[in-house]
């Protein structure tokens, strides 16, 4: 069982099973990609990645060569994050990883705010 | 293949994007959440989409896309996700 399942099921222990199936139905593989695709994709939009991306294309004669090593480059980092992630939720109490992710959350908006505010 | 351009963009990206916020995201999220894969897979699209649209735009995309709308959006967003982690009461209805 891993962290956020216990965490899961400590929060739902006085609902009955079925209703607890419900919430885990509501938190599907499509809920989670899709959540994590629209937060992501408009908070990457002008963002240095893309900007780097599109100067590097337009200085070079091949710009689906820049954009193939830009996605590897993505991909690579977009895994490193999820399994570190992973691996805190293993070693973290599951109110201490709230907090944490929480936090974390918090310091995204605020880069975003610091983004908005000095473009 | 112009092997020296891949390599160069992917470094330059790799370097940029480590400890940026779309990896900060996928570690909270990540770590949060109960199908990390959904997390993996949801960011990765996003980040692809957003350099294709980097690559087929060119200079244009700054001047067409309201950029600062859509990052004030995306906080929003990240701070509802650390409220309601906070205060889990606010999500039961």
């Amino acid at each position: 069982m891993t962290a956020s399942e216990t965490r899961k099921t400590k929060r739902q222990d006085n609902l009955s099973s079925d209703t607890d199936s419900k919430t885990e139905k509501s938190w599907s593989f499509w809920t989670v990609f899709s959540s994590t695709f629209l937060t992501i994709f408009l908070a990457e939009m002008g963002d240095k990645t893309q900007l780097a991306t599109l100067l590097m294309s337009a200085e070079s004669q091949s710009p689906w060569v820049v954009f193939a090593g830009a996605a590897m480059a993505l991909i690579a980092t977009s895994l490193l994050g999820v399994l570190i992630g992973y691996w805190l939720a293993r070693r973290l109490s599951p109110k201490t990883l709230d907090i944490a992710v929480a936090l974390l959350l918090l310091v995204i908006t605020g880069l975003l705010v610091g983004d908005v505010l000095n473009s | 293949m112009d092997w020296q351009l891949l390599g160069l963009s992917f470094i330059t990206v790799f370097l940029a994007e480590i400890g940026d916020k779309s990896q900060l995201a996928a570690i909270a999220l990540g770590g949060s959440s109960k199908s990390p894969r959904a997390v993996f897979f949801g960011s990765i699209t996003a980040l692809i989409l957003a350099s294709f649209l980097g690559v087929i735009a060119g200079g244009t995309i700054a001047q067409f896309l309201p950029t600062k709308v859509l990052k004030a959006m995306a906080a929003i967003g990240f701070a509802m996700m650390a409220l309601r982690l906070l205060w889990p009461e606010l999500d039961e209805d």
